[in-house]
Formats: structure tokens, sequence, C-alpha cells
């Protein structure tokens, strides 16, 4: 694997004793950043955007998303969980949030807040960078930290249209932990710990593109504190202590696709799922479609309701959402719930800590850095795709023989790992034939020796 | 490095895989995204020109050092008045082609803004050739 700077780190791993090698992850992840090395996937750090594809692929559950220590939370004092709305999404609707919210409190945490708090300051920060950018045509919402990634190493163009702003667990994170010392609370005794959906959200917490320093403590994988509420769910719902959740029915719908749409006043897009993802990056790049106004990316389809982390089906977790957006608006409507407050308060702090300088392009494309070196490696490149199978099958451990053709000029595979090229007996080109046809074989291979 | 495509008349819908395929070399080569759009942009408006206008063609595209330059040549009716062509918003574009989004007028000057040299070659029932170049470096 190429050595130098590695400024991509994750938390994806892969468990070597569970991989089979099989290649499945290989051939679905967006950058081809997995190869197969001593029969295990091995996943290169610079290439891999924190999709969870290749998680959500894998038949053997060998891949997982390593998360920080549980008993971090007994460290502090003043115990924040922050929860996205998509965790409220996990459950059945005939469980009040309040008693969910309640078991959190019984596994330690003395303070639940909703990231959903911050919509109307997030929206605040896009708009001041929209007027601050007359001259960008189309924005990209930098909601989803897939996105910004892939958009670094497929898309480089676009990074500029990307609104440079951080996570909005960034800023709820900041906002909380102001509330608690403004109570009185001392910085050092107050955990911040994020409920997150998926491993993006994860490197935008520790590894961020911003370079900037977090005021997340730790995080927790969905999928963990899902089972162990649902375990104390049954009994919960008589005891639960009065919790106040005071989103309103909009903000709670705020994680799905098209989430966004409802507080932006301009033109406004929901694309959602890796393929459209891709495909809509690619005609932005292209200029092949006009898009003026706010598009809103998610990787997962449906938002984040379909986060790898997430142990609901997406659809059903929406409906959910959507469900317990509806009860807010009758509430609120017949009076039974106040609508909460807009807070839009922002300090100067807050905006400069929410600032990205810049976003830096990363493409994974480019061979190298001196033009002349990298023309003659894509010519070399061009005439060994030609002498490549095309088969795509995979067992010289790259996703594609595209990809094998880049890994030999590079350096980093030989010819002869095709096992198409690399046959020595004459039964066994006959073999290859019948399946394959006159493609290459050992005949045409001796040839060009 | 050399590329050659064939466009098909009237196949809006499969347009774009040259200017794909450049735009997949250029990324390799490290060329700066400015330069890369320019040519992308060019190159597929020169295609749909061909697509919707005449009655298909080839591309040619030859990738080297310094430059990149994109020959599209295609049978047709040619440009009559090629002046006119190249005004902003003139366009003889027929409904069915308003209707898949172009249209517009606003190709051929796109194309003038995005290289370094256009040259057009166009003879009336016969076709057009038009040749672009994007400096690298
Ligand atoms: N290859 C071609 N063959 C014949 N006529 C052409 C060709 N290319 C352009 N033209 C003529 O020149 C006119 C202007 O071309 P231009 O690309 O600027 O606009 P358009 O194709 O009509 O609309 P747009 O490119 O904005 O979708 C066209 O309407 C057509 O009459
Ligand atoms: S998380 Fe996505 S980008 Fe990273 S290795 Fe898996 S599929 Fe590839
Ligand atoms: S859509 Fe949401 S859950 Fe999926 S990768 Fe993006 S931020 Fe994570
Ligand atoms: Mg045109």
């Amino acid at each position: 694997m190429p050595t130098g700077e590695i400024y991509f780190k994750h938390s994806l791993r892969v468990n070597d004793y569970l991989c089979q090698g099989c290649t499945t992850c290989m051939r679905t992840c967006p950058t081809a950043a997995i190869r197969i090395r001593g029969g295990k996937a091995v996943i290169a750090d610079n290439k891999c955007v924190d999709c969870g594809e290749c998680m959500k692929a894998c038949p053997h559950k060998a891949i997982y998303i390593k998360q920080d220590d549980f008993g971090l939370i007994e460290n502090y004092r003043y115990r924040v969980c922050l929860v996205p709305t998509a965790f409220i999404g996990q459950f059945d609707t005939k469980y009040k949030t309040k008693a969910i919210y309640s078991c959190l409190l019984k596994l330690g945490f003395t303070h639940i807040y909703e990231v959903e708090h911050e919509v109307a300051r997030m929206m605040e920060l896009y708009n001041m960078y929209m007027e601050d950018h007359p001259e960008i045509r189309t924005f990209i919402s930098p909601y989803c930290p897939a996105v910004t990634r892939l958009i670094q190493v497929r898309f480089p163009s676009l990074v500029d249209n990307i609104i440079h702003v951080r996570a909005p667990l960034e800023l709820a994170s900041r906002v909380i932990t102001q509330k608690l010392i403004d109570e009185g609370a001392r910085r050092e005794s107050i955990g911040v710990f994020y409920v997150t959906p998926c491993a993006a959200k994860i490197a935008a917490v520790k590894y961020p593109v911003s370079g900037k320093p977090t005021c997340v403590t730790g995080v927790i994988n969905m999928d963990f504190l899902y089972n162990k509420v649902m375990l104390m769910l049954h009994d919960s719902d008589r005891n639960a202590q009065p919790i106040n959740h005071t989103l309103n029915s909009r903000d709670v719908q705020w994680s799905l696709s098209g989430g966004e749409a409802p507080h932006f006043k301009g033109a406004h897009y929901a694309v959602d799922g890796l393929q459209n993802v891709l495909n809509f990056l690619e005609k932005l790049e292209d200029e092949t479609v006009d898009a003026p106004g706010l598009v809103e990316m998610r990787i997962c389809d449906q938002g984040c309701v379909g986060g790898v982390l997430t142990t609901q089906d997406r659809f059903v977790a929406r409906k959910r959402l959507e469900y317990r957006a509806q009860l807010f608006e009758r509430l609120e409507r017949s009076k039974l719930r106040e609508t909460p407050p807009e807070d839009l308060t922002l300090t100067p702090q807050w905006i400069k800590d929410m600032e990205i300088a810049e976003i830096k392009p990363r493409s994974i494309y480019k061979l190298n850095d001196n033009y002349a070196e990298a023309f003659k490696m894509a010519e070399q490149m061009k005439k060994i795709e030609k002498a490549l199978p095309g088969v795509n099958c995979s067992a010289c451990g790259a996703p594609s023989c595209a990809a094998l053709a880049e890994d030999i000029v590079r350096g980093d595979a030989k010819m002869d790992t095709c096992i198409f090229i690399n046959q020595n007996s004459d039964s066994s080109r006959d073999a290859t034939k019948r399946i394959w046809g006159d493609r290459i074989t050992a005949k045409n291979n001796k040839k060009e020796q | 490095m050399h590329y050659t495509f064939t466009i098909e008349r009237g196949n809006f819908a499969d347009a774009g895989q040259a200017s794909s395929n450049v735009k997949r070399t250029l990324k390799q080569l490290g060329v700066d995204p400015a330069s890369i759009k320019r040519a992308v942009v060019a190159l597929f408006e020169a295609e749909i020109n061909a697509v919707a206008h005449a009655y298909g063609g080839t591309i040619d595209v030859d990738i080297d050092a310094e430059k990149v330059m994109m020959v599209v040549a295609d049978e047709g009716p040619g440009i009559p008045n090629l002046e006119l062509a190249m005004q902003e918003g003139w366009s003889t574009a027929s409904p069915q082609v308003r209707e898949m989004g172009y249209g517009a007028g606003m190709g051929l000057p796109n194309i003038k803004k995005n290289t370094d040299e256009l040259k057009i070659d166009t003879k009336v029932g016969v076709g057009t050739t038009v040749t672009m170049i994007v400096k690298l470096v």
C-alpha cells in the first residue's frame, strides 16, 4: 500500500478473524479503497470516505466501527448524551420519547440534548455563508461528512461548493457545554457523548476536515445504545422521569432526506443514497445539470435513518419520525404542547468555531505530482488496461481490471497477479477459453512476451 | 494519448461518454480542476451539437504534455452563417431538441469561452468539424 502522509483516519476496522476475503466489500466501495492482501480486506486510509457501504455489504459481519469505551462517561460529573432524532426513530412509536430518554438517564447520563436543537442556528450559519459567497451558484450542504470526503477525493473541483461550516454536532456540543457552565458546572467536569448513526460522523468528530479541536468528548455507536435501552424499556414507561423534549415538529425530521428543505427559502434539492449522490456530483462537475440553490446530500438512502449503525428498517424509522412530528404538530395546534421558541443566539465565538477555513482537494486519481511522470503512467495504465481481460473478477485482489492497472503503474501490484495472464497449463487455458472466449489467453499473452 | 469515440444522431441520453473519459485521464494527470472543467464543458457542448443538429460523427481526443486537443467532426447540414451561430442566444434547435433542455443558443459561445483555441470548419450540406484546444500548462 502507498506510503506517505496520511490525512484521513477512520474508526472503521476489518476483523481479520471474521474476514473471508470474499471481495464483496471491495466491489461496493465507491472510491476503490479496498484490496485483498493475505486473504483479508485492507482499507487504504487516504481513499476511504467512511460511507459505510462496505460494512453494509459484508456478509460475514467482519467490518465494524470502533467506539469509545462506554465506561468513559463515569469520568465526568456532567454526562451529556447528545442524541440525533434518528435514534428515536429506532423505537416503536408506542414508546414515548420521554420513556426512551428516561432509560438513557438510568444508564448513567445526567443530561440529554438533541442535536436537532441546533437546526435554526445551523441554518443561520448556512445562510450567512451563502450570503457571503454570491459567486457560488450551487451550494452543497455540509450535513453528511461522508459527502464532504467523497467530494474531496472524487470531485475535487467541487470542494468550494460545500458550505464551509462544521457539523451540527459541534455546535450542539458547544451550546450544551456553555449552558452547563452558565449553570455553574466546571468545564473539565462536563463530558459530551454523541450517539452516532455512522462512521462518517465519528470521523467528523475525531479527524475533522476543519482540523480544529472538537467539543465532543466521546462517541457511542447507535446500535450499542439501542440494545441497552431496549432491554430497559418495557418497565420504564411507568416511572419515566419528566424530561422536556422541546424540539418542534419540523426539526424532528431534519436528519431525514429532504429534512433541510423546510428551513430554506431558495431552491432546494434532496439527493440521498450513494449511487444518486455519485450521479448528481458527476453531473454537477460536468455542468450537465444546473442546480442553483442548496443541494442537500446524504450518503445513506433516506438520510441518517439509513445509517450503517441503525438497527431498524430505514423506511419504518422514517415513518416513525414523521409520525412523531405529526403528533407534536397536533399537540401544538391544540395547545396541549407549547411550540418551542426558536433560539437563534450565535455568539461570535461559536461562529468562529464553526468555520472551516479550507476544504482541501484530495484527489485519489492523480498518478503523480509531476505532470510528465503522471503522463507516462497514464499512458502505461491505458496499455495495461487493454491487456487485461476486463472481466473484473477480483481474483487479483483489486476491485476491477482498471484498479489493477492503476496498482501496477503505482508499483503496488504486478502484471502476473492477473490469473488470466498467469496460467501455465494448456488445460487451464482451455478451461478459461470455454467460459470467457477469446479474451486474454496465455497464447496472446505469449505473443506479447 | 489518443481516444476515439463515435457520436450517434439523436442519442442525447448516451452523450457525455467522451467527456467522462477525458475527465478521468486529466484527473489522473493531476491537471487543475479549472482546466479539466473547461475541456469537459467544451467537449460536451460540441458533442451535443453534433447529436442535435447533425447526423452523428466522431470525436478524436489527443492529450499531450501541454494541451488537450479535441476534434468533433460530423456529417450534417453544416452552419450557413457561422458569425450568427457564434452569437449568444442564436439557435435553430427544433422543438424536440428544446424539450430535451437544449437550444438556448449558448453552446458555441460557451465553447469559445472555455477553449484556448477554436477552429470551426463547416460546409453547408457536408458537415462541420470543430477543433478545440485547451492548454494544460
Ligand atoms: N454541428 C452542427 N451542425 C449544424 N449546425 C450546428 C452545429 N453546431 C451548431 N449549429 C448551429 O448553430 C446554432 C448555435 O449553436 P449553439 O450550440 O450555440 O446553440 P444551440 O445548440 O442551438 O443551443 P444550446 O447549445 O444552448 O443548447 C445551432 O442552433 C445550430 O443552428
Ligand atoms: S467506508 Fe466506504 S469508502 Fe471506506 S472502505 Fe468502506 S466502502 Fe470504501
Ligand atoms: S446520511 Fe447520515 S448516517 Fe449516512 S453517512 Fe451521512 S451523516 Fe452518516
Ligand atoms: Mg449547442
